[in-house]
This record gives structure tokens, sequence and C-alpha cells, in this order.
């Protein structure tokens, strides 16, 4: 079942790259031929094989699409008055934690300031509880409001 | 960025704000093996097998909630019914009740259910013994809590433990009266109780469960009301119930993430998640505040069943959409001293005990943590039970009464039972007597769609 799903996929991607006016038989022969070349790869693990390892960008998509949110990464939620220094004292704390950030985005309206910052934590040194404890000091010492929660919460809450 | 930032707000509202919260983590344990010959055996038993299972159910819970950034207000622990493992066992089991109440101290839940007693159809003798136990067990305890399901839609009501519990409730009170009756707050008696409600006072694990088993109870009824009071006052009410569904979809979904996580952590088996709208006195954080967004002036009066359907009925299809374990309750409470809106429409006079009836016949549960004056007799709290079973049983639904005579008290006094528990407003019951029905005894035999087969 998930090889016929795989020879699918190849074959969208075959087709999505050199359009649909493509010769049928030669898309055959080459998702044919790139089929073998990572068959042994694709046995190997059963069924359960890894579409991030395909060479493919169709298959990464769908992995991110299809993805139930990761339990290493945080969306920090910052919200308060604007001033400077805030996105540099959560950055700080973050790169100190060995968090690498994923995704940013930061506005200010009217003077509030409003920041969410995907992190990923899955080689941090601190537990999630510690590098919360150390992210509603920052907050008070910059006087906003900090709140840290795993992604897949807003996985559940937004995806289906 | 893969979230919107009104997505992520809203999660965030919810969570820092609205008071969206899981309101419990409750570990189902079976404790049939258990069961000995002596009470002594027994006892040692129990208090193994609930320190096996629970030692780390708090502290794993709590990381979880933290993760999360959800609030897991309390984590519980639901038992077998403890009249079917002390059924052969000589002693008294009240030995055995306060042996529970001190394990559940010593792995720091809040809450213990199950010392219960199913006698829909009929009782056992040694069941009848434990029914007397009851009040003793409850006064002389601070975390069990106790339930009986006195009817089904299968078998009818047993009018003879109607009338018992009636007396059983009266006692629990006279006990506890320096505490305003305290004991009767967690006791609970129901029609067609459930076997994998996560919630207090009527949690116990029904003996179709597993070994152990995860149950979740999701709430949120400050969500809800922020989001109503938001929407436009003229929005048709088809529409709010939209609202109200998405809403529950989203709620669901948290509390089964949660769930899960913590089933995972700690090696037993997901049970079910039950999103119900269980009211905190935490102001906001109200069910009857919700009714009162959808356009009345206090919650209690006319059309109010009507809006409490609606509500009911949008929970229910929001958490079955999100999720393929939706068990337990799931709906409204309409505990009245636990609900800020609910005391006050009370104090008002817009709230009497003859409309909760009239909600419970629509709402996921019952009459409940209601007040009643000291004087009631055991045959009116008998009859206000029989009526609430009634709908139950003729309604294919759970329902439940959670009752307090308050020893020494006159309508229109409040009285304080502290935390969660909130304080109820005295209410009104019917002066009236019905002793003479109470005392026939007997069964109301099962309605004729109980010939389902």
């Amino acid at each position: 079942m998930a090889n016929e799903d795989l020879i699918y996929r190849l074959t969208k991607a075959v087709y999505g790259r050199l359009g649909a006016a493509t010769d049928e038989q030669t898309v055959e022969q080459l998702v044919t031929e790139v089929y073998r070349e990572i068959e042994p790869f694709v046995s190997q693990n059963g069924s359960a094989y890894s579409t991030s390892q395909l060479p493919s960008a169709t298959a990464t998509a769908t992995a991110a699409a299809a993805g139930e949110g990761s339990a290493d990464r945080l969306i920090i939620s910052v919200f308060g008055v604007d001033h400077p220094g805030i996105v540099a004292g959560v950055a700080k704390i973050l790169a100190e934690a060995d968090c690498s950030i994923v995704d940013i985005n930061q506005t200010v309206v009217q003077g509030k300031f409003a920041m969410v910052i995907i992190a990923n934590s899955a080689r941090a040194r601190e537990s999630a509880a510690e590098l919360k404890e150390r992210l509603r000091r920052e907050g008070e010492a910059l006087g906003v409001r900090i709140y840290a929660q795993r992604e897949d919460l807003f996985n559940a809450m937004h995806r289906i | 960025m893969e979230y919107s930032q009104s997505e992520i707000l809203q999660t965030v509202a919810m969570t820092e704000m609205e008071h969206l919260d899981v309101r419990t983590v409750t570990l189902g344990l079976s404790l049939r093996d258990c069961a000995s010959e002596s009470m002594g055996r027994t006892t040692e038993r129990v208090l193994a097998k609930i320190h096996r299972y629970a030692d780390r159910l708090v502290e794993t819970v709590d990381a979880i909630g933290d993760e999360f950034g959800i609030r897991i207000a309390n984590k519980r622990i639901a038992i077998t019914p403890v009249s079917m493992i002390t059924e052969s066992a000589s002693g008294d089991p009240v030995e055995l009740a306060r042996a529970i109440d001190r394990a559940a101290a010593e792995v720091g839940v809040d809450f213990i259910g199950g010392y219960s007693a199913l006698v829909h159809k009929g009782a056992t003798d040694s069941e009848r013994e434990f029914l007397d136990s009851i009040p003793e067990a409850l006064s002389t305890t601070k975390r069990l809590c106790s339930s009986v399901n006195v009817a089904t839609t299968r078998a009818g009501i047993n009018m003879d433990a109607v009338r018992q519990v009636g007396i059983i409730i009266k006692e629990a009170a006279e006990r506890t009266s320096s505490e305003g009756g305290l004991a009767c707050a967690k006791f609970v008696c129901f029609a067609n109780s459930v076997e994998d409600n996560p919630f207090m006072a009527g949690a116990f694990h029904g003996v179709g469960e597993p070994e152990a088993v995860i149950n979740v109870g999701v709430s949120g009824p400050g969500v809800v009301n922020y989001a109503m009071k938001r929407a436009a006052r003229d929005l048709p009410l088809q529409e709010v119930a939209e609202i109200i569904k998405k809403l529950s979809f989203k709620l669901s979904r948290a509390g089964e993430l949660v769930g899960r996580e913590a089933a995972r952590r700690l090696g037993i088996p997901f049970g079910i998640i039950d999103l119900s709208l269980a009211p905190t006195p935490v102001p906001g954080d109200s069910v009857a505040n919700i009714l009162e967004a959808m356009g009345f002036e206090r919650a209690g009066t006319h059309g109010t069943t009507a809006a409490l359907a609606l509500l009911t009925d949008a929970v229910k299809k929001g958490g079955a959409m999100a999720s393929g374990s939706v068990g337990g309750m799931s709906g409204a409470f309409i505990p009245v001293s636990e609900d800020a809106g609910m005391i006050e429409a009370a104090q008002l006079g817009a709230l009497s005990l003859d409309k909760l009836e009239a909600w419970t016949s629509v709402c996921s549960v019952g009459i409940d943590m209601v007040a009643v004056p000291g004087s009631t007799s055991a045959e009116t709290i008998s009859a206000i039970i029989a009526d609430e079973m009634a709908i139950g049983v003729m309604n294919n639904k759970t329902t439940a009464v959670r009752i307090i005579p308050v020893p020494g008290r006159q309508v229109g006094e409040l009285v304080e039972f502290g935390g969660l528990l909130g304080s109820a407003p005295i209410m009104a019951v019917n002066a009236f007597s019905s002793a003479d029905f109470i005392r026939r005894g007997g069964r109301i035999p099962a309605p004729i769609h109980s010939l389902r087969n």
C-alpha cells in the first residue's frame, strides 16, 4: 500500500516538474528507475518510510502539511507596550538555552507590541518548565507578557 | 508563519484570559483484584494499588500543563465501586473509606470517587449495609466522594433505594452540620450513571472499564461566555450554535492532546475526553452568564431551557467532531453554588428549583449543588430525586441530584463551602408533603422504550 502511494507521488512530482504534456512512457520509465534506486531503503524501513528523506520537494511539503505539530517546538507570544530591546531580550534567552528560532513575526500597532516566535527546543539544555520560568522573569523585567506553549496545542486547535 | 496571528491570539486568550482549563485528569483504576475475605487485607491491597498507579500522577500531569500552558485544575482518581470489592469482606467498610482517603492525600489528588453502589434494580444484603455506611464515611473523610445509581432506562427506578438515599443525605448533612452539611457536596445520586465520567462527585471506575485508564474533563464556560459577549446581539440562533460548536471543537482538541500526552507518559491507556462546560466561582466562568449573554435579563427566566438545550447540543456536536473518544457527560453542568451567575439569579428569585429541574431535561446532568433548608424532610429529598430520576429514565439520559439540606438554615441565607464548591443560596422547596408516595417503596417499572431488542 505504502509503495503504491510512493509511486503515485513520484509520478505526480515528475509531472509537476515536466508538465502535463510530457510523454507518458518517459514518465513511467523515470518513475520506475527512481523507485528502483530507493526501493532498498523503502523496504528496509517497512511501510513506515520517512517522507522527509525522499528527494522530492512535494514530499517535503506533504510532510509539513500533514504534520501534527511538534512537541519540540514552542510558540512564544509576547505582548505589551513597545520599547527597544524586547526582541533582543527574548532572543537572548532562546540563544542561551540553545533553542533555534524557526519563524518570527513582530508588529507594533499604535504603540502596542506583539510578537510570535516559533522556536525549536529539540536541543534545548533546559526543561520546558525552566525555560518558561526564565521567559516569565524576562517578561517582568521588560514589562511585557510572555507566554510559551507547545506547538502541537495550536495544531490541535486550529488544524484538522 | 504556519499559524496566523489571530489563531495564536485566540489560543493565548483562551488559556490565559478566558479560563480555558483542563478541569480534571482522572485516573480510573480497577480495584476488583483487591477483594478479599477481610477488610484489613482488602484495605492493604487497595492502598498498594493506588500508590502503584497514582504516585506519579500529579507530578506528571502538572509538568504537561506547564508545557502546553494550559491549567490542569484537578488531578483525581476514580475507583471501582467500593460496594463491589467489600461484598465478601467481613468488617466495617468505613475503615476502608478512611484508608482510601489517606491514600488520596498521600498521592496528592484532590478527590477520589467511587465509594459507590449500583442498585438501580435492587440491592444485595451487603449493598444495603454499604449504603448505611455512606454518611459516616463521608463525614469522616475529606477527599472521598460517593455516588449511588438508583435508576436506569433499562431497569426503571428503584424507589426503595431512592427512599434510602433521602435518609442518607439527611444523615450526612446532620453529621457535618458545623460545616453547612458539607458531606452532601461529596455525594451524588444518579439515573443512568456513566462508567467513564471524570468529574466529581460522581466519578467511579465502571465494571466495563479496563485495569486503568486516563479520562480527561475539559471545561471552558469562560471561553464560550466571552465569545457570546463579543457576538452581535441580533445574531440568529443557528449562528450562535455555530459559534459554540466551533469553540467546543477547539476546546476538545486541546483536551484530547493533553489527555493523550498524560496517558502516554504514565503508560496507561487513554479513555475518553469529556467536554463539559463546568462553571467555577471565578467571575466570567459561568454557564448562567452564557445563557444571559444569549439575550436574557437573568438565568432562570422563561426561555432559558431552550437556550440551555441549544448550548448543550452545540457543545456535544463540536466535541463529537473533534475527537473519536468523546464520552462521560459532555454538555453543560449547572451546579448552583459553583456558578456566580446562578447564585445571583437564585438570590434575585429568577432561578427556582423547579426551573433547575426543567433545565436538567436538556443539560448534561442534573440538579447539582443546590442547598435547601435544613428542615426539608428526607421524604421530600427522595421525592426531588424521584422526579429527577424519572427525567433521566424516560429521556434515556444521565440525570443526577447533589443536594444539601443545610442544618439550621432558612431560605434566602447563603452558605459557604469554600474553594471550588463555592457558596450556595438556600433555595425553597415545595412545602406540601410527598411522604406517602415515597413510603410506598418498590420499583417504578422501566419505560416502554427500554424494550429495544
